[in-house]
């Protein structure tokens, strides 16, 4: 039997972000997950709000802290602690955000040609964020072989009025696509594989040269580039420096399907800091324990390859994602299960589930299911709102019921807010009053 | 159809059908180490999940011989290593690598490779033979194995690798220097299983490495623990993993054989080779479809010793008054300990040694696994994989570290010079500085 002082499950940004935390603070923290997942499908910036009517990205904040049920009621005030705290933990580790909470939400271009409205990410991504100014040009730059960023249809789409939401939008958009040095004949590549390219310091700068004389022919004058992201993983800040460098128009880089470039940094950038505190990372197997009679959890179990992995652990941190992540599934008989302890889901009854339109503009009734907590993120059933149903259990990310995530962009605000507060409950009163 | 059909076809799909939670979210590609550096393989998901839509005839209807000519269109298959990372990583449980392991050996059958390359994945298999006659000629052997002429032949004929680590073999087996101990099988007069536990050498001890065996036996007794060496053979890993199955069955018929009565009784079955501890825990079950009592009660029972250890520590039986070793020891954990889900328990225990700083070395594979960077046409590609481990056991200047299988140690040692030694060497060497 393993011990640990917190067990966390989950290794998405919240259970990260709980692990680090704890970890930085002294305790002996265990993560155990089934393997990765939301950092490795994220875009890698941080979607801390964004609904109709607000501004900025505090303003969405403060809206769904009046809704009811919404997580930012408890957590909307740590939440400016949270993005500085883990601005700086990325920092340490060489991943720069950028973005402020109050500053007017953007609109970003996707790889499908659409936008979405952020105002926190990664450096990469900075030059999409600033407000575009008459007569800037875009220019979306494609590179021939690889299938997952296609310049025309993505440019076509961004010329389509309504495409920026109503906000600030570039005076022209073009296309291009380059030719790479040796990536013909290669197999089908990913946007990792091209990361990794792109981490060799004399492969970028040949194709740096290439990009720079096929943008030339279609731009002048001031602008910006899309890229696909796949600027470096190990050596992404090089890589970015040398783009600036040696590109005329502004490089930035548009998130791609998974596996998400930008995600694997931000994951690798968590990674390096839990081990760096000394916190650990078991990934493999689903996990599963127990509430005993005294309504505490005192060990986790995984499948081994022949035995159960058990871990003994003074309190547990459940990150395990929401519907969409593995942490609550949908049985055929029509329950929702909480699927680590059995925890009792707050979501929509099960005959409506699939009624609901999947593209209602309102979201799906499936989005709000999760676990209800009290204010510490104990969790509690939905009748007895102030008696915790396990003491030393906190729950914490997209598994908190009451959030549509995906509607209302507030998933990694969420996060690494619950992820912080997750934390502060279980080291105590004195590690509390500390910021 | 009879039970015994049943229960293969019902234990072949918990691998094959496991396809179908695939969501081809592609993260397994990016812990790939062998799609990292070539592009001869394209990932775990394109020849795992993805494919396996055209195998699951074969893993759905075992019994019919109608669809058994149904196999993967893809051979790069052949390229995967088995480190086993990516099912590991899967976040929705898909069973990749163990997949992509039948779907090999389905594949071999399908279209029989070349001869030369056949008795080559035959040889390497034949851990027994080779090792035996090693032993018998270990000076002949040894020296032409060492011979750049003999090895450039080798690799011509056969394609091992000439620049492939071979390890040296021993002039004597482990079990010949074992006289004092009980070698014989199963009997009842044994002493009780809470002072005794089986050892599972594994060949590399046996025949290449006496000395980790030793070192093995020395901590164990040092413990309290009568050592119980029943007859063994290959646990047949290198059968697996050159896709020969009927002949691995072969071999977990005997080891079942020598091996279920301890387990049954209650014995633990301690090994020094974590991929042998992880066949006998593990692929009896998901290769090779042997799931009867006897097989789940010797997996059940067995333990990497390293594992087995930090259990006794758990329940505070482990002696832990070690010697001073005041050094730094970089470990790399290697791809088959991780599959065993029982965290990294080598560094638990060095831990408790004073003064040993272990560094995690934090490098998914060596590149090595098994027998498949022996191979010619994958040499290049597991010194490539391997490449970034080698680099950060340089940068830390050590002359020693430590692993826990014997063809990652022979690997590494062989690309960095460094002296490889498996945990257990480190704490019998405690338990020898400890002040009586």
């Amino acid at each position: 039997m393993a011990r640990a002082d917190v067990a966390v499950v989950g290794a998405g940004l919240a259970g990260l972000t709980a692990a680090i935390r704890l970890a930085e603070a002294g305790a002996r923290v265990q993560v155990l997950a089934t393997g990765h997942a939301a950092t490795h499908w994220s875009p890698g910036g941080l979607d801390v709000g964004a609904v109709a009517g607000a501004r900025t990205a505090q303003e969405a904040v403060n809206a769904l802290a009046q809704v009811a049920g919404h997580p930012y009621r408890f957590l909307a005030d740590g939440l400016a602690d949270a993005v500085a705290w883990l601005r700086r933990v990325l920092a340490a580790e060489g991943l720069a955000l950028v973005g402020e909470l109050d500053d007017p939400l953007g609109a970003i271009p996707t790889a499908i040609g659409s936008t979405r409205l952020a105002a926190i990410l990664p450096d990469g991504m900075a030059g999409a964020l600033a407000p575009w100014q008459p007569g800037e040009t875009l220019v979306v730059c494609g590179l021939a072989g690889f299938r997952d960023f296609w310049p025309d249809a993505i440019a076509a789409s961004l010329r389509r009025p309504g495409s920026w939401r109503g906000r600030p939008q570039p005076s022209r958009v073009e296309a291009v696509t380059v030719e790479l040095p040796g990536l013909a004949g290669r197999r089908n590549l990913s946007g990792f594989d091209l990361a990794g390219l792109f981490d060799d310091p004399a492969w970028r700068d040949t194709a740096f040269d290439a990009i720079a004389r096929a943008v030339e022919i279609r731009a002048t004058g001031s602008g910006r580039l899309a890229l696909p992201a796949v600027l470096g993983l190990h050596d992404h800040p090089a890589v970015l420096a040398a783009a600036r460098a040696r590109l005329s128009l502004v490089p930035f880089e548009v998130a791609l399907v998974p596996p998400s470039v930008p995600g694997l940094r931000l994951f690798t950038a968590l990674r390096a800091a839990l081990r760096r505190q000394g916190g650990r990372l078991q990934l493999g197997e689903a996990v599963h324990g127990r509430i005993a009679s005294d309504g505490r959890v005192v060990e986790l179990r995984a499948a081994g390859a022949a035995r159960e992995f058990v871990l003994s652990a003074g309190s547990v941190i459940l990150a395990t994602g929401g519907i969409a992540a593995g942490g609550i599934v949908a049985e055929q008989a029509g329950g929702l299960v909480e699927t680590v302890l059995g925890l009792p889901v707050d979501g929509p009854p099960a005959g409506s589930r699939l009624l609901g339109d999947p593209f209602d503009p309102a979201g799906h009734p499936l989005e709000l299911a999760g676990i209800r907590t009290d204010a510490h993120l104990s969790p509690v059933a939905h009748g007895a709102p102030d008696v915790p149903l396990a003491t030393n259990v906190r729950i914490a990310g997209s598994l908190l019921a009451g959030q549509r995530y995906l509607r209302e962009r507030c998933g990694d605000g969420v996060a690494i807010a619950s992820g912080l507060l997750a934390a502060r409950e279980l080291l105590g009163p004195a590690e509390a009053s500390r910021p | 159809m009879t039970l015994a059909e049943l229960v293969t076809e019902a234990t072949a799909a918990s691998v094959g059908l496991s396809a179908d939670e695939c969501l081809k979210c592609n993260v397994c590609t990016t812990v790939c180490p062998v799609a990292r550096v070539t592009d001869l393989f394209p990932g775990p998901k394109y020849v795992g999940p993805q494919a396996q839509r055209f195998r699951l005839g074969v893993d759905l209807a075992p019994a019919s011989g109608a669809l058994s000519v149904v196999s993967s269109p893809d051979r790069t298959v052949d390229y995967c290593s088995g480190c086993g990372m990516c099912t590991t990583a899967c976040p929705a449980d898909v069973k990749i690598a163990e997949m992509n392991n039948r779907a090999r050996a389905a594949s071999r059958v399908a279209h029989p490779l070349a001869p030369p390359v056949r008795l080559r994945d035959w040889l390497l298999g034949q851990t027994d033979l080779t090792g035996r006659l090693g032993v018998l000629g270990a000076p002949l052997a040894n020296w032409s194995l060492r011979n750049r002429l003999v090895r450039l032949l080798i690799d011509r004929v056969i394609r091992i690798d000439r620049r492939a680590p071979l390890p040296r073999f021993s002039r004597h087996t482990l079990r010949s220097r074992l006289g004092g101990y009980r070698r014989s099988a199963w009997s009842a007069d044994a002493p009780p299983p809470d002072k005794a536990v089986v050892y599972f050498h594994g060949c590399a001890a046996n025949y290449y490495e006496p000395h980790v065996g030793q070192a093995a036996i020395a901590v164990l007794e040092r413990n309290g623990f009568s050592v119980i060496i029943p007859p063994q053979v290959c646990c047949g890993l290198p059968l697996i993993s050159n896709g020969l199955y009927a002949q691995a069955r072969g071999r977990a018929r005997s080891n079942l054989a020598g091996l279920a009565a301890y387990a049954r009784a209650g014995y633990r079955i301690v090994g020094t080779s974590t991929s042998c501890t992880h066949t006998l825990k593990a692929e009896y079950r998901e290769m090779l479809d042997i799931d009867d009592a006897d097989a789940r009660l010797v997996a059940e029972a067995t333990w990497d010793i390293s594992e087995f250890l930090l259990d006794l520590h758990e329940q505070g039986r482990l002696d832990t008054n070690f010697g001073t070793l005041d050094r730094s020891l970089p470990y790399h954990a290697p791809c088959q300990l991780r599959s065993h889900g029982i965290g990294l328990p080598a560094l638990d225990l060095f831990e408790l040694v004073p003064g040993l700083r272990s560094i995690d070395l934090d490098h998914d594979c060596c590149g090595i696994a098994g027998t498949y960077g022996l191979k010619t046409e994958k040499y290049d590609i597991a010194m490539a994989v391997g490449e970034p481990l080698f680099a950060k056991l340089r940068a830390t200047g050590a002359s020693q570290a430590a692993c826990d299988s014997e063809t990652c140690r022979w690997q590494i040692g062989a690309a960095t010079g460094a002296r490889l030694v498996h945990p257990v060497e480190i704490l019998a060497e405690a338990y020898a500085a400890a002040r009586p």
